[in-house]
């Protein structure tokens, strides 16, 4: 007998059925071979350490759709790694061997097998309402059962892993023709950019320029006012592209961060008064220089500290700091407008990805390309309701040879 | 005395801006529309400071940055262009400064009166 279950198990794990119909079927071959009246079968979630029920058949008593790993007759047969065979009498219910199980309520013999090869897959639990014993020879063959279960389950598992290879890469390859694509259009753009700013440049500064003339109370005053806004924005989308389409003309130097910082902070000292913040610098004298593109590196400050004046409108706190740590040099800087919308933190260093009106969505996209250009990393803390902060980290000079493209 | 600049750029509504805008600052502002008429100006009058397009048909504003450091040496100029990579490109090698063209004339301003200072 033991044999033909074996060779039945062996071709139902074996079939292309979906997993869980192939251990459904399994589980209803055990039912009727050894005469149980419940079957079940837990997976086991490596990451969340809990056994989730797969299947069920027979009897749907007492069946318990998840146990923790550490829980229940399931639980116990994980954590050592062996078998639990248990019968008992009615008035002892749900103690079996130390382990606490509801789920054994009603059910007088109880087999608790893992599924396992080298590692944990599962649980099989089998269940009967009376008293049974289960011989040597039937415990022998529900190991060599659960074996072949492992192995279906891993082998399943290995073709979800490798489908999931599969859609990655398609989705990279898509990912490589659209790059491709973009960096066509992007040096068409950057031709049309050039063509574009002069004209843009005079309709913005005579636009200011009538703006200046006009008196404040004059009905027009509004029309300037947005002639005025809309050329800055645009000139700001062309810088933006052009900056995207020609990204080689990194000019490295030996510069002092703070510095770079200090000159930042003094262009907007303006904005800081107007909108009432204050800023605080915790800026470590004790920062080596770097190699960095100066001009970039402003931009990347510049971009983030605009970022912070809009999101502080009505006020708040600047702090920006800088250390050393380890291999790195880190800047800081936080603000205290708000933080992100949670829903849109994945978008917000996508290019054009905006939520204000004169916002052209370009610069975290910049901000984060200047830093990769760097060997840099950004990193942004979201405290939500409070404010966020954007945490830079440039590698110290000479450290993992950066290759310096040649201009 | 007005501080006499001359701005060389090809586009008209450039120049007329930064005519305008300059002279609203106190300078003294003439204007050529190319490197050879920027070149021809230079022979006849003398110059305080120029501000130099790049991008210019004909003599284009690096050939007429080296032609005019090589005949006045200490006359300075700044470069001006309408996006910052050109910076990379040629460099500011044998210029005095480098402005990229913005409707706000803040930094041109300040950039003239920085060098003008000196
Ligand atoms: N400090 C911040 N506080 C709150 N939200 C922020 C902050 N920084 C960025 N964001 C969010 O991320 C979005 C993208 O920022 P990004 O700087 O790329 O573009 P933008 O500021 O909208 O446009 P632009 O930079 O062209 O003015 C913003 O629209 C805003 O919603
Ligand atoms: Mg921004």
């Amino acid at each position: 007998m033991g044999y033909d279950i074996l060779s039945k198990v062996i071709e139902l794990t074996d079939s292309t059925e979906a997993l869980e119909k192939r251990l459904k079927d399994v589980a209803y071959l055990l039912i009727h071979s050894f005469a149980f009246d419940q079957c079940a079968i837990y997976l086991l979630d490596q990451d969340k350490k809990v056994l989730t029920l797969a299947v069920a058949v027979g009897s749907k008593r007492g069946c318990q759709e998840e146990y923790r790993e550490d829980e229940g007759l399931p639980g116990l047969a994980i954590k050592n790694g062996k078998p639990i065979f248990a019968t008992q009498s009615k008035s002892a219910k749900e103690l079996w061997q130390g382990g606490l199980d509801k789920g054994t309520n009603g059910f007088n013999t109880i087999v608790c097998y893992p599924i396992k090869d080298d590692w944990f897959h599962g649980v099989l639990y089998l269940k009967n309402k009376e008293k049974k014993t289960i011989s040597i020879k039937q415990k022998r063959l529900l190991g060599v059962i659960t074996l072949q279960l492992a192995t279906a389950i891993k082998n399943y598992q290995c073709i979800v892993n490798l489908r999931d290879i599969n859609t990655k890469m398609k989705d990279m390859q898509y990912r490589l023709v659209n790059a491709e694509k973009l960096l066509a259009l992007g040096e068409m753009a950057a031709s049309l950019a050039h063509e574009i700013k002069n004209p843009l440049v005079s309709i913005g500064g005579f636009a200011k320029r009538l703006s200046h003339q006009m008196s404040l109370d004059s009905p027009y005053m509004s029309y300037v006012d947005r002639i005025v806004k809309e050329v800055a924005k645009l000139e700001k989308l062309m810088d933006g592209i052009v900056h995207f389409s020609k990204e080689e003309g990194y000019a490295f130097s030996s510069e002092d961060i703070n510095s770079i910082i200090e000159e930042t902070i003094a262009f907007f000292e303006d904005d800081f008064k107007k909108n009432e913040i204050t800023v605080i610098k915790e800026l470590s004298l004790n920062v080596p220089k770097i190699d960095v593109d100066r001009q970039h590196l402003n931009l990347v400050f510049n971009n983030l500290m605009t970022n912070a004046i809009q999101a502080m409108e009505k006020g708040g706190r600047l702090t920006i700091q800088t250390y050393q740590e380890g291999n790195w040099i880190v800047a800081e800087i936080h603000d205290t407008g708000g933080g992100i919308d949670p829903k849109i933190m994945s978008n917000i260093f996508n290019p054009f990805y905006t939520t204000k009106e004169t916002g052209t969505g370009l610069g975290l996209a910049i901000t984060h390309s200047i830093i990769t250009n760097h060997k840099g990393i950004i990193e942004v803390n979201n405290n939500i309701g409070v404010g966020v902060t954007f945490i830079i980290k440039l590698p110290l000079a000479g450290k993992e040879g950066r290759i310096l493209e040649a201009s | 005395m007005k501080e006499k600049i001359l701005v060389v750029d090809d586009e008209e509504g450039i120049r007329l801006l930064y005519k305008e805008e300059l002279e609203d600052a106190g300078l003294n502002v003439h204007v050529a529309a190319s490197g050879e008429e920027a070149l021809a100006k230079l022979e006849k009058d003398k110059f305080d400071l120029i501000v130099l397009d790049i991008k210019m048909p004909g003599m284009d504003g690096i050939e007429a940055l080296r032609r005019i450091k090589e005949r006045w040496k200490n006359l300075p100029v700044i470069l001006s262009t309408a996006y910052h990579h050109y910076k990379q490109e040629f460099g500011t090698w044998a210029s005095d400064a480098y402005v990229v063209k913005s409707s706000d004339l803040k930094e041109l301003k300040t950039t003239i009166k920085d060098i003008l200072r000196k």
